[in-house]
């Protein structure tokens, strides 16, 4: 094992941390510096006590395939991720517009549809979206907010800009890791700390507790804040209790709710019943009321949707917010901005094809071996095809599907995801990367100080969720070294 | 409080007070044997029946030896009293309330799992088991000051203080039942020294032999014990303490009056209690009284706290307004 800089080899991708010619970034120098100086030794001993340190607290995640064996211990990669905090400022509000935009985009799609009527966005598109909920037209929520907590993940390609790969606007996670990480950090290198001037991420809790009470039906009182989970086998289970607990607020499954005659939403305690102003959940909509959506859900809360009409409970996300989280209509996405903001898109989406449209179409059959080929709605990383990566069985069975359902489908060119020195078996190695900051909006903007750096840590693999052997970094922006 | 997160509270320092006091229980009764006379022997069996188990062990063993019977009880998952199902119980339960309590008490707790997971899966000699039971419950006495120490007195708190006195009551009220575990030659000298012995190491089992020296005196009798472990209001591990600590909690818990009416019913059973009598007969059949005032208190627990509602019917929203 080498942990020695100088070994480190970068490809033809953009390395957050290291040069072309094997030097470390500006910022990077005091890290790398660091490590030499702390010897393998130190390292490894250091290492193994973080490990100990995620086993002990269960830092978890569960996988739906390992029956009996509910969670995993949380792959962290010591060595973080280091961006320029000016760089990041211009990110930031890249994100603070985008969900702006996104926000004016879905109130207008439930009410008036001048975007459609404008002809800035297909009627087609809408007919055909799975995340469409006709229970939601005529709703509008405090604020004309929807998506209250966002997570954008966002690559950086070989050019060294940033791209926005997707919009999460259902129930996003992996914001305790983010949180996680960081406390792991500081127990692993102290030292850094001192000679860094790291943005804090510890208020993201604070942040997000503030952004749901600003969404009680009963502004006068302190709101009664309920976190509403599937329960402990969810994969994110984890996270729910940790942002319970962060914010005081109570973590609640969908037998613990009942809505009342009185459209108000209360869960049963040893009290009696006590009625819940603000509900941050994190089921599907799919689940969240069987009267509406899915009848079979034994998750969800009969009624939860009348209590959110009438307006007696904040729902976070509101119900419907999915539409605008949709690969296709991901591609309007700048469009949006030029239309609600009048305003260029501060940050790039990465070019995409959409099959619906005969022309995209066509090259997108016609590239199969070169592009990464996406279902409109499936989040995780399922259901897609890398073209580069594939079998030609493979392309075949996905040129069906996409002449079958052109909609549901759309193409983007495979992306050099950025690399990171990662410490794998060998030493300091390159593995791609991407970043998902988290983003809330209720009556204002704020984004988390970084996000979550999820690391594919199979050599040459450019899959970074948990589900499937990712495993996540420390996310620095950094104010310039002292 | 959620009734869902008051009940797993309830039920998770009940299971880990379980796998304390078994374990104290296993390390007593191993101690006691290396001290018994020629001629009198120590039937391993009882253990498991007054643990209420004998019927599942016999499922699952030809034969109550030392071997089986320890297996059982400390390690053997198919048992849902055994140690290491009640340390899997209680994490799992802990799992679902993490946010109610001090966060490093799940870390402390997931750290038990861990320590039990890890220690318990080979085969367990004398020696080994002495320590590594040991281990087991000075790791819980962690997790009990660690929560006295920092938790507010809360609701939350309170459904532990319950779950861990009933859980005790219990415990204690088995263990006097152990008496009858030891056939003595009869009437001889040896029968009446070692007599002494077998009430002495009940007391050790509830680690209650410190406590009772400077309070009731020297010798272990039969009739002082039983009074002591039954009746005395100082010691935390009687029934009556436990049963005490019950009601004071019910006390600023809302509407508990049926659950506190069950509770005193329970404690009325030790008031005509006198250990000179019982040492001779009736105490098995006290013992079984107080084990039936105990579900009950559970019962009438459930149904008041714990139980979801039936929120549609008219007579619990009415009790709302």
């Amino acid at each position: 094992m080498t942990i020695a800089c100088e070994d480190y080899r970068v490809d033809n991708t953009f390395d957050e941390l290291m040069t072309s010619d094997g030097q470390p970034r500006p910022l990077a120098r005091g890290l790398c510096d660091f490590i030499s100086e702390l010897g393998e030794q130190e390292l490894s001993k250091r290492v193994a006590a973080v490990n100990a340190a995620i086993m002990a607290s269960g830092i978890t995640f569960t996988v739906y395939t390992e029956a009996g064996n509910i969670d995993r211990a949380w792959p962290f990669d010591v060595i973080p991720r280091i961006i320029d905090g000016r760089e990041w400022a211009r990110v930031e509000s890249g994100l603070k517009q985008r969900l702006a935009a996104l926000n004016l985009f879905i109130s207008d799609i439930y009410n008036e549809q001048n975007i459609v009527r404008d002809g800035v966005f297909p009627f087609e598109v809408l007919q055909d979206s799975k995340n469409f909920r006709s229970a939601c037209i005529g709703a509008m929520p405090r604020f004309g907010v929807w998506a209250h907590i966002c997570g954008t993940d966002l690559v950086r390609h070989s050019d060294g800009e940033f791209y926005v790969l997707e919009d999460n606007l259902r129930v996003p996670s992996g914001v305790s890791y983010m949180l996680e990480n960081r406390q792991l950090m500081k127990r692993l290198f102290p030292e850094v700390f001192g000679s860094y001037r790291i943005q804090p991420v510890d208020d993201y809790t604070a942040q997000l507790y503030d952004t749901l009470a600003a969404l009680s039906p009963r502004p006068e009182q302190r709101p009664i804040i309920a976190v509403l989970t599937p329960g402990i086998f969810n994969s994110a289970y984890f996270e729910h209790s940790y942002l319970a607990q962060q914010m005081g607020a109570e973590l609640v499954e969908g037998a613990d709710l009942t809505v009342l005659a009185d459209d108000c939403v209360y869960m049963k305690t040893i009290d009696g019943l006590q009625r819940v102003d603000v509900i941050y959940r994190r089921i599907d909509d799919d689940f969240i009321d069987p009267e509406v959506f899915r009848p079979d859900s034994c998750l969800g809360v009969p009624g939860l949707m009348r209590a959110w009409r009438a307006g007696n409970v904040g729902l976070a996300n509101a119900p419907g917010s999915g539409v605008a989280d949709d690969k296709v209509v991901y591609a309007f996405v700048p469009q949006m901005i030029e239309y609600y903001l009048g305003e260029e898109a501060i940050l790039p989406n990465v070019p995409s094809y959409l099959c619906m449209y005969d022309k995209d179409r066509d090259y997108v059959l016609a590239n199969l071996d070169k592009l990464v080929v996406k279902p409109a709605n499936e989040s995780g990383g399922y259901g897609m095809l890398i073209g580069p990566q594939s079998t030609s069985a493979e392309r075949a069975k996905f040129a069906e599907l996409i002449r079958a359902n052109p909609r549901n489908y759309m193409a983007q060119p495979t992306l050099s995801l950025s690399t990171a020195p990662t410490l794998c078996e060998e030493g300091l190695a390159p593995r791609h990367l991407d970043l998902r900051p988290f983003v809330l909006q209720s009556s204002q903007l704020y984004v988390t100080a970084g996000g979550l750096t999820r690391v594919a840590l199979r050599k040459g693999s450019l899959v970074v969720n948990s589900s499937q052997g990712g495993g996540s970094k420390d996310t620095w922006i950094v104010q310039g070294v002292q | 409080m959620l009734s869902r997160v008051a009940e797993n509270l309830y039920w998770m320092t009940r299971y880990m007070e379980r796998a304390e006091d078994t374990a104290r229980l296993i390390n007593a009764v191993t101690l006691m044997t290396l001290d018994m006379p020629g001629g009198a022997s120590f039937g391993w069996e009882p253990l498991v029946r007054i643990a209420g188990l004998d019927q599942l062990f016999f499922e699952h063993y030809p034969e109550a030896d030392e071997t089986a019977v320890m297996r059982f009880l400390i390690q053997d998952e198919r048992n849902p009293s055994s140690i290491m199902t009640c340390i899997t119980q209680a994490r799992e339960n802990t799992r679902t309330f993490r946010e109610v309590l001090p966060w490093e008490s799940w870390e402390w707790v997931n750290e038990l799992y861990l320590y039990a997971k890890r220690e318990l899966s080979g085969e367990l000699d004398r020696s080994r088991r002495y320590e590594v039971l040991q281990a087991i419950i000075r790791h819980r006495q962690g997790i009990v000051g660690l929560l006295s120490g920092t938790m507010s007195r809360d609701a939350a708190f309170q459904f532990l203080r319950i779950g861990r006195n009933i859980e005790r009551a219990d415990m204690t009220s088995r263990i006097l039942d152990i008496s009858h575990a030891v056939i003595l030659p009869a009437d001889t000298p040896v029968g009446e020294q070692y007599g002494d012995l077998l009430w002495m190491n009940i007391l050790k089992a509830l680690s209650a032999y410190q406590m009772y020296r400077r309070h009731i005196g020297v010798h272990a009798k039969s009739a002082q014990v039983i009074d002591f472990l039954l009746k005395d209001a100082l010691f935390p591990r009687t029934v009556l303490h436990c049963l005490t600590e019950i009601e004071e909690v019910l006390k600023v818990l809302p509407r508990s009056m049926p659950v506190l009416d069950t509770v005193r019913a329970t404690r009325a059973m030790l008031g005509t209690a006198d250990g000179a009598v019982l040492a001779k007969a009736g105490l098995h059949e006290l013992i079984d009284r107080i084990q039936i005032g105990l579900d009950s208190i559970n019962a009438a627990l459930r149904e008041r706290y714990f139980r979801l509602p039936d929120i549609r019917s008219p007579s619990f929203e009415s009790a709302e307004s």
